[in-house]
């Protein structure tokens, strides 16, 4: 069952279009990430569904019920703050219990849950401290439990993680999505790093400049971008520009890049064009240095010979930086799994499969 | 060379504060020794005597009692109203995103830089032209017009240091607007306008300059009645009533420091997490 669903959705300010007819559905319990740069978007989103922006054009339905016209506070969506928004004046305890006040909750119940919700985020015997004493992590638990405790129909996450440093967000993002899976709540999460969209969300939608770009499971959102952008904005890569000249049996299309390289590419990977120009991107973790390692009876194999000229020990990962022509870098990444670091000026061979070959059309 | 100018800066300063201690202080002390003088004619400093006939002489004078009555009604009168009007004014203000807010800002700071006497003046011809000639009235309208920027600028300060967010979050929780404002709004800017209220009072019992424009033979301020006594007959009342003055300013900001603090007033003017 859907429990939010947009429908053209379309916001304007002056002149810019900041969400512009944007429809999409988020099925009961599941996450969806919003992915996208500052600016496409994606927070104008949810201020939309939240209801702090008025629709331009087309419609937010909630469990099927328009709620265009609604106030905020007729909404029963929760909105998490990417300041988190605490009441500094209030306790961690008053905090939590505020929406239940405001929504109706029977009085005498509203202790009970606001225990109840503090247990579920793990800040029992913090009831009376006020966010100023609270950690970042802390504060951004009390602002999820206040918003989990007025069961809203819907929550959304407002770059959820930005405000941690990078340590503390791996431990909490497994942390908020325990909590989410425990509550079963039907989430959206706005971010603009990939690796949280990627990693809380049951699908990802990658938007830009207020268009939805792609929509789809994080492994086909990185496996099959449909664009430059997209490819470029979830994961690292490594960019060959170029057109078919060849039609090979088999599926496999040869390309000739403007550096002069021919790659194997597969017919079925690759978008029908008009001009028959392509970008190819070839994920520096599929890249290998070692021929030993892909004995494979794949003839199409790409090889390209180049010169090592930096190497990078980044503890499980080695970043290998290879010049293949003037002045070209390929990067690669590889497992660290004990072998002897290559010097620079090293003359190595890369090889790639023509399936680990995403292939995106060049025209904009 | 350098260490010696530094060493001069310090030095200046000490001076500076000193001389301001000497002249801020020292003649309010003098006045407030003065007002306890036994002697029944105005003598020199220090006097031979201590009593309080100042005091028993002001307060069973009907003009100079008649005088506070109305100092006293005119500025809590002034007060509430100027706290109110203020509160909603910053609030708008600090809303309000649009072309002109600096101007529509400068206008509702604007009686601060305009001379007390030209304030007077002006709105003594303007009432009437209004054909307003009731004491209380003008005097009243007059104290709210220099009491309201204190009210809007202390309320803005409180204001800034609120994040939209909070109003939102509020609003996301449940709570109409208005509750919102009472819930978040309002608390997290209370010192603010308390500290607008507190000095709206004390520029209110102070003022000198506008009210001796607008009062009337009946409807006269403390200070006014002080001015007035001090052409025609002056005595040590005077400095009782003077005293008196400064009793009810200074008993306002004790209260207001045992009620929420006065380090937070003066020092942050602003509630921050």
């Amino acid at each position: 069952m859907n429990i939010l669903e947009l429908r053209n959705v379309t916001k304007r300010f002056g002149n810019f279009t900041a969400v512009d007819k944007v429809s999409f559905s988020v099925q009961k319990g599941k996450v969806l990430s919003l992915l996208g740069p500052s600016g496409c978007g994606k927070t104008t989103t949810l201020r939309l569904i939240s209801g702090f922006e008025n629709v331009d054009e087309g419609s937010i339905l909630v469990s099927g019920k328009d709620v265009v016209n609604k106030r905020p506070y007729e909404r029963n969506v929760g909105l998490l703050f990417q300041d988190y928004a605490l009441f500094p004046h209030m306790s961690v305890e008053q905090n939590v219990a505020y929406g239940m006040k405001h929504r109706g909750f029977e009085k005498k119940l509203i202790p009970n849950r606001t225990n109840e919700m503090l247990e579920l985020v793990k800040l029992i015997g913090f009831e009376k401290r006020k966010p100023g004493q609270l950690s970042g992590g802390q504060q951004q638990r009390v602002a999820l439990a206040r918003s989990l405790a007025i069961s809203p129909e819907i929550i959304l996450l407002d770059e959820p993680l930005s405000a941690l440093d990078a340590k503390l967000r791996q431990e909490l993002r497994f942390e908020l999505k325990e909590i989410l899976n425990t509550v079963n709540a039907t989430t959206i999460v706005v971010t603009h790093d990939q690796e949280e969209a990627m990693s809380l969300g049951d699908s990802v939608i990658v938007m830009n400049e207020g268009k939805i770009i792609q929509e789809g499971h994080p492994t086909d959102i990185y496996e099959k971008p449909n664009s430059k952008f997209v490819a470029e904005f979830v994961g690292r890569s490594n960019w060959f520009n170029g057109n078919i000249v060849n039609k090979a049996d088999d599926g496999i299309l040869k390309i000739k890049t403007t550096e002069g390289f021919e790659f194997n590419i597969l017919e079925s990977l690759t978008p029908e064009l008009s001009n028959g120009n392509y970008e190819i991107c070839v994920r520096p973790e599929r890249i290998s240095l070692e021929k030993n390692e892909i004995i494979d009876e794949d003839s199409y194999i790409n090889l390209l010979p180049g010169k090592v000229v930096d190497v990078a020990h980044l503890g499980p990962d080695i970043h290998t930086v290879i010049e293949v022509s003037n002045k070209r870098m390929i990067k690669v990444v590889e497992k660290y799994t004990g072998q002897v670091l290559k010097n620079n000026g090293t003359n190595v061979n890369l090889y790639f499969y023509p399936k680990d070959c995403i292939i995106v059309s060049s025209e904009k | 060379m350098k260490r010696s100018i530094d060493n001069f800066g310090t030095f200046f300063s000490v001076i500076n504060i000193l001389l301001a201690f000497i002249f801020l202080i020292f003649p309010i002390i003098v006045a407030i020794i003065m007002s306890f003088d036994g002697r029944s004619y105005l003598g020199l400093f220090p006097p031979p005597e201590y009593s309080l006939r100042w005091y028993e002489r002001f307060f069973s004078d009907a003009y100079y009692l008649q005088g506070l009555k109305t100092s006293l009604i005119i500025a809590i009168i002034a007060t509430v109203v100027s706290t109110t009007i203020g509160v909603s004014a910053a609030i708008g203000l600090d809303r309000y995103q649009g072309i002109g807010k600096q101007a529509l800002e400068s206008l509702f700071l604007s009686p601060l830089v305009v001379p007390a006497v030209v304030i007077g003046f002006a709105l003594l011809m303007f009432f009437a032209a209004l054909g307003i000639f009731d004491g209380f009235t003008r005097l009243l309208g007059g104290h709210l017009i220099i009491t309201f920027p204190y009210t809007v600028r202390t309320t803005l300060a409180g204001l800034v240091g609120i994040r939209k967010s909070l109003t939102e979050a509020a609003m996301n929780l449940g709570a109409t607007e208005g509750q919102a404002f009472w819930d978040v709004t309002f608390p997290l800017a209370r010192t603010g306008i308390v500290a607008g209220s507190v000095f709206a009072f004390a520029f209110s019992m102070d003022d000198v300059a506008v009210s001796l424009f607008l009062t009337s033979p009946q409807t006269y301020t403390l200070p006014v009645a002080m001015i007035s006594m001090m052409r025609t007959n002056f005595d040590l009342t005077i400095a009782a009533a003077a005293v008196i003055l400064m009793t009810f300013t200074l008993c306002l900001i004790i209260i207001l420091d045992w009620v929420i603090g006065l380090d937070k007033i003066i020092g942050k003017g602003v509630y921050r997490s």
